[in-house]
């Protein structure tokens, strides 16, 4: 068997690996990207429901995000994959229907993604929240501004911008929990070095070109997150 | 309440009624069978994302005398029994040894593929003129001859240091047999071990002949050769064999018979001869 060298491994030559991890490269972003926003949209009514004064709302988000921090990432995947076609086929079995009704990788890996991260993020903008002045609140409520447009014009840039630093960091960890998602066969990242890991019998190359991968993802991310922040703090004086 | 209650069980029964008959006569016209897809030679990936090696070609080749489609898929190893169990494919082909453990949550056919186990060494170390090197034996079947072959290797190994990987059938071969001559040595992963071997920390390995030929394919191991009587049988187990789920007994059946086939008219030694460049058909 003839040695291949790194980089004809690594390249877009007929044995060359590239195109098969640069996809990959896309998923693990495509299941992220999609795992973040769906934590967004749970994190805000997670955070609304906990700042809310309903006792029951309280209870129920507090409890949301104890246990969606609380147990292992990948407990949550196997949950929604397993139990999600489960799920599906007892249903659909009630229909008289008895084959195998599978979820797919990709929504379930963003599902879990989100639900976990929704936990997070619902306290990054809880947290976010208390630093808005009383007095901003009260004054909108005083000039008659409803609760929607109170929330779109006070609340949200200003959350918001509290909230980058918190964010960025729910990101990354958003990032690093995809490659879990591998267990499900998605070929991401990490699985698609494992494949070529063992399929090849090189796992160095292909770990530290997974590495070097990820690290370019999280070193683009926290360059964009710091222009955010720069420019959602423009005209805000801060400490020195 | 009650007719509410009486008509749900009507309905529950009669769910699964349909559902035991839909089970028991089903006809079987497309077979999903999983592999890994990341364990070459056994199992793997060509960059292009085809799957390839002994199991794909020998499942393409067992689904030709089972008169069914299949569809190889490629599934993840550490879910991959929850997925048979939850339906998502209907066999594992994946390298999958039987264990006791694993007949807990499903069924195996008859094995297709037991290498025997075996040393590997140093081209330069005395050990390799272990006797018996090519031959194989199994235990179950020539319990004398096995004996006698291990007995053979013994003034050799005497006061050498093996290494296996930890809670391995290879572990437990060592243990049982070797326990008084040599030194073991356990290690969490086989590449361990080869490095180990390599830097001259160990003066043997034993472990599954097929993984050990693999492995002295790589050009950094290229002076490592497999040395001594293969053996197989007892504490080494049963082989490699298809998982199936409890329920299916006719698939099980359909497998058997296509596996006795093709171990009878010598596919499964030519098909391995291929792959590991070893025979490694099951002995009867």
């Amino acid at each position: 068997m003839q040695q291949l060298s790194y980089f004809e491994l690594m390249g877009f030559g007929p044995n060359g690996w590239g195109p098969a991890l640069l996809r990959a490269t896309a998923m693990t972003l495509a299941v992220a990207l999609c795992g973040f926003i769906a934590g967004a949209l749970i994190g805000t009514l997670v955070a609304w429901a906990k700042l809310s004064r309903s006792l029951v709302a309280r209870g129920i988000a507090d409890g949301y995000t104890t246990i969606l921090r609380g147990v292992p990432d990948l407990l949550v995947i196997y949950l929604f994959y397993f139990g999600g076609s489960a799920a599906l086929g007892a249903v659909a079995g009630l229909f008289g229907y008895d084959g195998f009704i599978g979820v797919p990788a990709f929504v379930v890996g963003s599902l879990a993604i989100g639900v976990v991260s929704g936990a997070y993020q619902a306290e990054v903008f809880r947290g976010a929240y208390q630093t808005l002045s009383r007095g901003e609140l009260e004054a909108a409520k005083s000039v008659g501004m409803h609760r929607w447009l109170m929330f779109r014009r006070i609340i949200a840039p200003q959350v918001l911008r509290y909230a980058i630093p918190g964010l960025g960091n729910v990101w990354q960890l958003v990032l690093k929990e995809s490659a879990l998602i591998s267990v499900t066969g998605l070929v991401e990242l990490l699985r698609q070095s494992q494949v070529g890991a063992g399929s090849t019998r090189r796992p160095f190359d292909f770990f530290i070109t997974a590495a070097v991968l990820y690290l370019v993802i999280t070193w683009i991310s926290t360059v964009l997150f710091q222009k955010a922040e720069d420019r959602s703090m423009r005209g805000v004086r801060r400490a020195a | 309440m009650t007719t509410m209650r009486a008509f749900g069980l009507g309905v529950l029964a009669s769910v699964l009624a349909v559902g035991c008959a839909a089970a028991q006569g089903k006809k079987w016209e497309t077979v999903r069978i999983a592999t890994e897809g990341a364990y070459a030679p056994w199992n793997f990936t060509t960059p292009s994302g085809k799957l390839d090696g002994f199991e794909v070609e020998l499942a393409n080749d067992l689904c030709g005398r089972m008169k069914v489609k299949c569809e190889v898929v490629a599934q993840d190893w550490d879910g991959i029994i929850p997925s048979l169990n939850a339906g998502k494919y209907d066999a594992i082909m994946a390298g999958m040894n039987i264990t006791e453990k694993r007949l807990e949550v499903l069924n195996f056919s008859q094995p297709y593929a037991a290498t025997p186990h075996g040393f590997a060494v140093m081209k330069d170390s005395p050990l390799a003129n272990l006797p018996g090197t090519g031959t194989a034996i199994s235990i179950d079947k020539d319990p004398e001859a096995a004996k006698k072959a291990i007995e053979a290797w013994k003034p050799l190994l005497k006061g050498k240091t093996v290494g296996v990987q930890v809670s391995t059938v290879n572990a437990t071969f060592v243990e049982k047999y070797l326990k008084d001559t040599v030194e073991i040595r356990e290690y969490k992963t086989t590449e361990q071990h080869d490095l180990d071997l390599v830097a001259g920390r160990l003066d043997a390995i034993f472990a599954g002949q097929g993984a050990l030929t693999a492995t002295i394919d790589k050009p950094e191991f290229k002076n490592v050769t497999l040395a001594g009587t293969g053996v197989r049988g007892d504490v080494l187990g049963r082989g490699v064999a298809v998982g199936l789920r409890k329920a299916d007994t006719e698939l099980k059946t359909l497998f058997d018979q296509a596996i006795s086939a093709a171990v009878a008219d010598g596919t499964v030694k030519k098909l391995s001869e291929k792959w590991f460049k070893i025979d490694a058909a099951p002995q009867s």
